[in-house]
């Protein structure tokens, strides 16, 4: 078999320009995402039994829909829908927003159910309302808590990212696959993928291994 | 000091509102009758514990006092209005409570300090740099100055009960409620939280004291009830209840207790 490793190099700027969509992406992704989970775990917390069932709906719709469609959809339909053409970077955002809110919403309430009562009856006690129990209290604890879950969250999204491909947003995948349809040297640009894939990914999974055992509540 | 030279019997306060009022309270969970028909007064400055059986209503009334819970008949009264079991209006009776719970429920994830500033910087607008002032003459009086950037855990159990009095003291409450504050707590350590306690009635807080401790009852205490089955089987000032009983309920749960005066 002839192989060419030397097109990798070639390409060196372009994958590297693709890393940096691909690392934005998930940056971003997670920045909407974490106050987004927060504010859909508040909703299914409200006291208004319509905005509990808004909530729900969200989180049992976005977690049960194959993240694909969503990028699929989020291209094709919303435009139709808002009449606002995204371009296809924020497209592919707010459909890996809209997904990534959905399960960091039920990490984050899994989180704050984890906390014992007293302590949210203390934070009442004092006289604090139930949300600035909830922000000064349960959230930071639970945030805490669930570090590990979200670190995962966030490895899982950095790989999915790749999904957005298929809407020509130049992430590393987009671009190590149109480099292997110019060159047509499929073995050399899959395995180039799948290593930068992992050696971005498993640091980032142990940085968060790291922080948890840094900032992790003990009791 | 002797208890008798503060002023206690009830018919002393003739016309005085009371601080804190229960007028019939009851309160169930499910089936179980936990409260049954609970009346009972608080004035201003008095020492009150309560004392009797594990389940027999004393806990479940304290946590009625500031509306942990809610009740199901009769009311609760401070400073002569209802306590109000909407969320918000509560919340101006909490703030004039301060509540010590059994297992402390310091904020883990804050300094010793932070937890007694959190309360008063995020609910009363208090300016930071006077809390942080404000909170360190608390830590002062609680022994703990040294110990004010110490998280929780690095902490001993008596060590962070004295820290979750002086949170709930940075409120400035006017009523202090103590949940069994020694019970989670190693015998060498129960001392030094009962002395803060001790301090705090000198000065002249009004204070319901749920506890097992029957010598600090009986030193510190102006009224003890006792409590079985969800009703107060007796009150009166620690001198009957511990040297007289008057029912023989009372003198059944101090004889299990092996007190014997």
């Amino acid at each position: 078999m002839n192989l060419d490793w030397g097109i990798i190099w070639q390409y060196r700027w372009d994958l590297a320009h693709g890393v940096g969509i691909t690392v934005a992406l998930t940056v971003l992704t997670m920045l909407i995402a974490v106050p987004g989970g927060i504010a859909i775990m508040m909703l299914r917390q409200s006291r208004y039994r319509v905005l509990r069932g808004l909530g729900t709906a969200y989180v049992e719709f976005f977690r049960n829909v194959p993240l694909i469609l969503l990028v699929y959809w989020a291209f094709y339909v919303l435009p139709i829908l808002t009449d606002i053409q995204f371009s296809a970077f924020t497209t592919g955002l707010v459909a890996l927003s809209l997904n990534v809110s959905a399960y960091n919403a039920e990490t984050i309430r899994a989180g704050i159910a984890s906390i014992r009562k007293g302590q949210l009856e203390a934070a009442l006690a004092m006289g604090m309302s139930h949300s600035q129990a909830m922000r000064k209290v349960l959230i930071p604890q639970a945030l805490r808590r669930i570090l590990p879950v979200l670190a995962s969250t966030w490895v899982s999204l950095f790989k999915d990212t790749s999904l957005v491909s298929v809407i020509a947003v130049g992430d590393l995948a987009h671009t190590a696959l149109q480099i292997r349809s110019q060159t047509f040297r499929v073995l050399e640009m899959l395995t180039a993928m799948a290593a930068i894939y992992w050696a971005l990914g498993y640091p980032q999974a142990k940085l968060v291994d790291w922080i948890h055992r840094k900032y992790g509540v003990t009791e | 000091m002797s208890a008798s030279l503060k002023p206690t019997a009830p018919a002393e306060r003739a016309g005085q509102q009371p601080t804190i009022a229960y007028d019939g309270v009851v309160k169930r969970f499910g089936s179980l009758t936990v409260l049954n028909g609970v009346s009972a007064e608080v004035y201003k400055g008095e020492v009150v514990c309560l004392i009797g059986p594990s389940g027999s209503g004393k806990s479940t009334l304290l946590r009625c006092t500031n509306g942990l819970e809610t009740v199901d008949g009769g009311r609760v009264l401070f400073d002569g209005g209802v306590v109000p079991s909407d969320q918000e209006l509560i919340r101006r009776v909490r703030q004039r409570m301060g509540m010590v719970f059994q297992n402390f429920e310091l904020f883990p994830h804050m300094t010793a300090l932070d937890n007694i500033t959190v309360g008063p910087t995020t609910i009363l607008g208090e300016k930071a740099a006077s809390a942080r002032e404000r909170g360190l003459a608390l830590l002062d009086k609680v022994g703990l100055r040294q110990k004010a950037d110490a998280f929780p855990s690095a902490l001993s159990g008596g060590q962070q009960q004295r820290v979750a009095i002086a949170r709930a003291l940075a409120m400035n409450p006017e009523v202090m409620l103590f949940d069994e504050p020694t019970s989670a707590l190693d015998p060498e350590t129960i001392g030094e939280v009962l002395n803060v306690m001790k301090r705090l009635a000198d000065e002249g807080m009004t204070m319901l004291v749920v506890t097992h401790e029957m010598t600090f009852a009986r030193r510190v205490a102006d009224r003890v009830l006792v409590f079985d089955h969800g009703r107060i089987v007796e009150a009166g000032p620690p001198e009957q209840i511990f040297e007289n009983p008057q029912q023989e309920r009372t003198r059944d749960f101090l004889g299990h207790l092996g007190w014997n005066g």
